[in-house]
Order: structure tokens, then sequence, then C-alpha cells
């Protein structure tokens, strides 16, 4: 094979294991969570990588990998299969001396100084596989090279209060960051990293050799490769982001972030027309909504047999909801089958998962009162009239 | 399996009148998501067929279009795969006269082909068949040619390009050619099974004596005169015939009768099309969507009812849509009003506009037109 110096390519950490997410993550690694109806968490990324013109993606797999490695193939859905680009999935290996797991984000990508040093890259964008966003990294790109950076992180801003919860940038007027602190008690700025950044080849290179060789370290961007850089006077700009922009780790963020997708003016378009996410499809047939049901408010993708009612939901690939079932304030991920009678409110439904008839599923909630989501694993089956409290993890 | 396929694109375009002007039979959009040929394709490749010939005589820009390279129907392959048989009039007045002499124009295609037998399929009949079972059945027969045939169909209106009559035994005791068949006839599906090097034979023996026509020339001739023995290989499941703009019409809407559906769809086969990259389809606040098929990238806000839905239509506040086959990226502005209409691709209803056509005689617009 041939290969071609690259201006950018993208290595993209889909290891997680995403154990905040439960039983949804227990047999699939986050980066292969269902999401939006047809998508999975991975597709963000790695269409934002397509539509900014970055068409080589190394994926760090190593929780789970069967699913995310199917479900990215050869990358033809995103159009990363051609001779000087791809989608390559890249799992840890053994090696003659030693083999080892990843043990942290900055050692995955040292493991795969091999493959990226193929493409001799002037850039290397690092991304997590676990955000829901739309992001230019063209733009961040063309950014981090009129400043000269080795170094340049995506920030947004959070609220001060909340700043406590991140890894922030304190930068000076001019961009540049002075200051990086994980998790401060007191905040000075609330720039809050999005953990996403591009290095400048050679010094990352420079800098993962030398972290490796720390036994002391953790292998982690956030917590030692940035810090080394910084302590050594390298120069690292903090780049703006606005946007929509969600942190899917946890339950509660899931279910939220589908809800973001709801509405006239939804507080995330993936409907918008330009910068399209992709994502693997199959040959299902259109969906069917029969005479007696409702489809309110919702997003309800291909294969779909609709004789309920469905509210404010997301419902994917492939559902079935049977007659005089409710569906409310939910997302059903694909091919799940909601028998008649059954109520469903609250709740993230795994895939494939049978909800029998008259069960209950969660509940409704006050104004103003905290939601309790209600999640059933992948290809569970809830017996004919049993109860899912809310909040209940099943 | 032991096959060659060809698939005619465009046999009988003209019964379709203005949906077919622009585009194939094979092409004609179905189901919300489907074109024609994507039945016969996925049939022949569920069936392990792996050299397909597409005969498309002219118009074929769209079907191109659609098939590219043949991978949504794993036909994307080194050896054999799709072709796309495009073949060049020799006739004298420049134009095709029929499948007999289409076929011979490409011969060598079929000369070159290892495969001992060839199934032909036509685009205007939909079905989800088992075509290693008619193979089976067809080697096991020892007949020549094997016609698959839908019992049913024949009623005495609908004119049938070929038609067959079995006696008590259930031998052929009569075939009949354009004709207006009656009940006690079954229908072609327009699928044949034969041997390779038979229809080479044929074929050249016909278009040497100047005939054309596959059913009436080949068929029904040389049965009559004994050179050749036919069998049928009676087909049980739905096999939908969209050989005319009401039939077609009718074909789409029955889709929103569940056991229609399942008699395309859940024959344990997958329907193969070319898939896109749509967003799932939004329902919106206000919106009032019964009996109807729906397809990705669609944002609905009005009324439907018993209606077929293509990829990416604009449904506004305040429309109606009833009886209707809407088309991809068509846009029903506010207040309209649409009844026992086909829209075509692209077509823009102006906001307050009314579309009312008959249940018999649905309005047909035109590919990119606003009214």
């Amino acid at each position: 094979m041939y290969f071609q110096k690259k201006r950018c390519i993208a290595m993209l950490l889909a290891g997680g294991q995403g154990s905040r997410l439960k039983i949804l993550t227990e047999n699939t690694a986050k980066p292969a969570v269902p999401f939006g109806g047809k998508y999975r968490i991975i597709d963000f990324p790695l269409s934002n990588c397509v539509n900014s013109g970055i068409d080589t993606v190394g994926i760090l797999t190593q929780y789970q990998p069967l699913e995310l490695n199917e479900y990215i193939g050869n990358g033809q859905p995103w159009g990363l299969n051609k001779s000087h680009c791809c989608a390559q999935v890249l799992p840890p290996y053994a090696r003659s001396k030693k083999s080892e797991w990843y043990k942290g984000t900055a050692n995955a990508i040292y493991q795969n100084i091999p493959f990226i040093e193929r493409f001799d890259p002037d850039n290397v964008l690092i991304l997590s596989g676990d955000h829901i966003y739309r992001m230019d990294y063209a733009a961040m790109l063309t950014h981090h090279e009129k400043a000269g950076a080795d170094c340049t992180i995506a920030v947004r801003t959070v609220p001060m209060e909340e700043a406590s919860r991140f890894g922030i940038m304190n930068t000076n007027p001019d961009g540049s960051i002075y200051e990086f602190e994980e998790k401060p008690p007191k905040p000075k700025s609330n720039n809050a990293s999005m953990g996403i950044y591009i290095f400048r080849w050679s010094v990352l290179k420079k800098f993962l050799t030398e972290d490796e060789a720390d036994p002391t370290s953790e292998n982690d961007f956030g917590k030692n490769v940035i810090p080394a850089l910084l302590n050594s006077g390298h120069k690292l700009w903090a780049y703006d982001f606005e946007g929509y922009w969600k942190d899917v780790g946890t339950i509660d963020s899931l279910w939220e972030a589908n809800m973001d997708l709801l509405g006239t003016a939804p507080n995330f378009d993936i409907r918008s027309a330009d910068k399209k996410i992709s994502a693997r499809n199959y040959a299902l047939p259109s969906t069917y909504v029969a005479k007696q049901a409702k489809t309110v408010d919702s997003l309800i993708a291909e294969g779909g047999v609709i004789q309920g009612s469905v509210k404010h939901s997301v419902i994917s690939n492939g559902c079935a909801i049977g007659e005089g079932a409710q569906v409310e304030d939910s997302v059903l991920m694909p091919g799940v089958t909601v028998e008649p009678g059954a109520i469903i409110r609250h709740a993230i439904i795994g895939e494939g998962t049978r909800i029998c008839k008259g069960a209950i599923i969660g509940g409704a909630f006050g104004l103003g009162e905290r939601k309790k989501i209600s999640v059933v694993g992948k290809n569970e089956t809830i017996e004919a009239n049993a109860v899912v409290a809310p909040g209940e993890v099943r | 399996m032991n096959a060659l396929g060809i698939i005619f694109a465009n046999i009988y375009d003209s019964s379709l009148g203005e949906l077919t002007n622009k585009r194939t039979m094979a092409s004609l959009p179905y189901g919300g998501r489907y074109r024609q040929i994507d039945f016969s394709l996925s049939n022949m490749s569920n069936a392990g067929i792996r050299h397909i010939g597409i005969m498309s005589l002219y118009k074929y820009q769209s079907l191109m279009n659609h098939i590219g390279s043949g991978q949504e129907w794993d036909l994307e392959l080194e050896e054999g795969g799709l072709e796309f048989l495009t073949p060049y009039s020799t006739s004298r007045n420049g134009s095709f006269r029929g499948k007999l002499e289409a076929l011979s124009s490409v011969i060598v295609f079929l000369e070159e082909a290892q495969e001992d037998f060839v199934v032909l399929a036509d685009s205007g009949v939909l079905c989800n068949i088992d075509l290693e079972k008619v193979l089976e059945a067809h080697i096991a027969s020892g007949k020549d040619v094997t016609v698959v045939t839908k019992d049913g169909i024949a009623d005495g209106k609908k004119p049938l390009s070929l038609a067959i009559r079995l006696d008590k035994k259930g031998e052929v005791a009569d075939i009949a050619v354009d004709y207006t068949a009656g009940a006690g006839y079954l229908a072609s599906t327009g699928i044949f099974v034969l041997r390779r090097d038979l229809l080479i034979h044929y074929v050249q023996e016909n278009v040497a004596r100047n005939l054309y026509r596959f059913e009436r020339d080949f068929i029904l001739q040389y049965f009559n005169q004994k050179e050749i023995t036919v069998g049928v290989y009676q087909f049980e499941g739905l096999a939908l015939f969209n050989e005319s703009t009401l039939e077609y019409y009718r074909n789409n809407l029955a889709l929103t009768n569940p056991e229609i559906q399942a008699g395309l769809f859940s024959a344990g086969r997958t329907i193969y099309t070319k898939v896109r990259n749509q967003v799932p389809v939004y329902y919106g606040e206000n919106s009032d969507i019964n009996e109807c098929i729906i397809s990705d990238g669609s944002v609905l806000e009005g009324t439907a009812e018993h209606s077929v839905f293509f990829r990416h239509v604009s449904l506004k506040e305040g429309a109606t849509v009833k009886n209707s086959i809407i088309m991809n990226d068509c846009v029903i502005g506010e207040g309209a009003y649409v009844e026992n209409a086909i829209l075509d691709k692209e077509v823009v209803v102006r906001a307050g506009s009314r579309l009312v056509g008959a249940p018999e005689n649905p309005v047909m617009v035109k590919k990119g037109e606003v009214v």
C-alpha cells in the first residue's frame, strides 16, 4: 500500500467502558451505544472528521470491541474506504518482547506510533468517542497552524459554578494557555477542555515517548502529557467552541441528549442539511404508522411498525409499538418491541428488548421534580404486567 | 446457484405513461424507499445468483444512478457481479422491438457466461420469491422452459403479456399472449427459467427470421409447434403487478395493509435497496399521521391519512394528504390539501393549494413541478 503524507490525521479514543452508563455498556463499548434513532455515538466524531476533510482515522478500541468493529467495518458508510484514506480499528496487540493493554489515553496513542508514522502527518487530532456535537476540525486546525501552536485544545465556556467538574484552561488575552487545572476546587476561569486536542506530531511523539519512560505517569493526556508540555514551555493554545456539545457518559445525559433532538426548534438540530451525520444504514422497509397510532413530537427511524401512541420520544430502527401501548419521554434503541397496552415513560430501553403486554416502565414526574430515568438493558424481556420503577435499572 | 440472471429494465414502460417519461420501469420508485428493480435484484441475490445482466434499452440514467456498483445487493464482485447491458440498436428504425432482439444484441454476454441456466425477470411485477426453489422445480420437471405464474390475477379485464391454462394433470393446456384472459388462466410474473444453451439457440433462430417477441414468437409459437415443452411454477406468495398507473397507485397504497407488507418484506429474505444517509423522521407537535408508510428524512407537521411518503418529504402545518403517493423531496405547503394524487419527485404544492383526483383516476404531478 502506498501512503500519502497527511496534514492531519485523527486518532479516536474508543476504548472506554463507560461504566456510568451501567447495563447499556455491559456488552457494548460506549462509542457503539445507539443514539438519536439510527446513529451510534461514534458517528458524531467520525462524521465531523469526514465533514472537516480529515480522511484518515485510527479508532482505538479495547473494551468490548466486537460490536464497534462490526459497525465500523471498512469505513464505507463514512466514505473512509478509499485508496488514500481509511478508518482503521486499532486494538491493543501483542509484541515480540511484551504485550499489554492500553494503560491510558496517552499510552494508547504511544502504542500506535507506527500506524501514525506511516502517514507522516504534520498534526494529529485526538478525539474521544463519547460526545455528541458537530464541529469543524478544519477551522481548529487552521487556527492551530496560524498560531504556530504545539498543541491546541478545544474549550467551551461552562457555568462558573460547574467549572470545578472539568479540566480548566486558564488563558492569556491572546488565547495562549498559561495554566491547566484538572477539576480545580477554586477555578480561575470557566474554559473547560472538551478533550479534543490537535498536536504537532513531532512534539507529541517526543512527549509520548518520554511519558512512556516515566514509570510514575498514569499515561493520560489530561493528567500527564498536557501538563508536561506546559511545564516545558511549549506553545499551547485554546480554541473556543460555541455550539451544542454534550458528554453522554451518564444515563441522565444520554437521555437528555436524545430529548435535545426533539421539538420544532431543537437544542441540537440533526435535521439541518449541512454537515450531515453519517451512519451505517440497513435495508429496512419504511415505517408503518397504523390507523389508530399517535405520533407526536418524536423522531422515528426506519423499519418501524407503530400502532400505539408515541409522544416526545426517540424511536430507533426496527421498533414495533403495539396497539394501545404508550411511549412517552423515552428512548427506544434499535429493535425494541413494545407489546399492546405496555406503558413506557422516562426510560431508555436497550437494543432488542421486549416489553410484554401491560408492563409499566418508569413514571411521570411533577413540574420541577427531578426526573429519574428507568433503564432496561439489551435483549431483555420484561414480563407481562411487570413494573420497572422510576429510576430502576434492569 | 448455477444460473445467470437477466433483468429487463424497460420492456413495458409505455403502459405507465408519465411515470416512466424520464425513467425505466425498473427505476420507478415504490413503497417509500425502493425502486421496482430492487425486488428482482434482491430475489436473484438472495438465491445466490452472482452474475446478473441488467438489460436497459433507454432512459437508463436514473437506473444506473440507483444501482451503482451493486454493493447494496452484494453484487460488487471481482468475478461476475452486475453488468449493465445497454444494447445498441441494430434494427432498421433504431429502436428495439422485444426481448429476443435485445438478447440477440448481447448474445456475447450469454455465450461467455459459465452458468448452465438463465433466470429472466421483468421489473413490473413485485414479489419476494425463493428462486432456488424455482430452479430446483425446473430441473425436476424436465421441461424446456418454466414460467413462474400467479393465480388470481387474470380477471378477463387485465391484459396479460402471457397467460397459461393448465389441464387437470397440471400440464400446460393453452398459452395466450397479450390477452385479457379470464379467471381460468394463470398470469405470467415475467420470471422464466431455461437452459442457457437453449436460450442462445432460440434467440438466434428467431432473430434470423425477424421475430423478436419472447412470449409470442418463442414461448407461444414453439410450444404450439411442439418444439419446446413448457411448465409452470405456481408462486403462492404475494405478487403485485404494477403494469398500469392505476395498479401502481393501488399497489403502493396497499402497503398500508400489514398483510401486504408482510408478504413483500417478511418472507425471511431481505429486499435490498440503495441506502441513504437520512435523518429519522420528525413528527411535529401538531402532526396527525394515520395509516401511512413513512420514510427517513421527512418532517411531518400536518395531517396524513392512507398515503405513502418517500424520503425527505416536508409536510407543513395545516396541510392534509389523503390516499396519495408523495415521492422524494416533495414539499406540501401550509394548509394545502392533496387527495388521490401521485406527486413525482421534488414537487412543490404551494400553501393553500388544492389538488384532488378521483380514486379511479389519481391526479399525477410531474417531477419538479410547482402547483
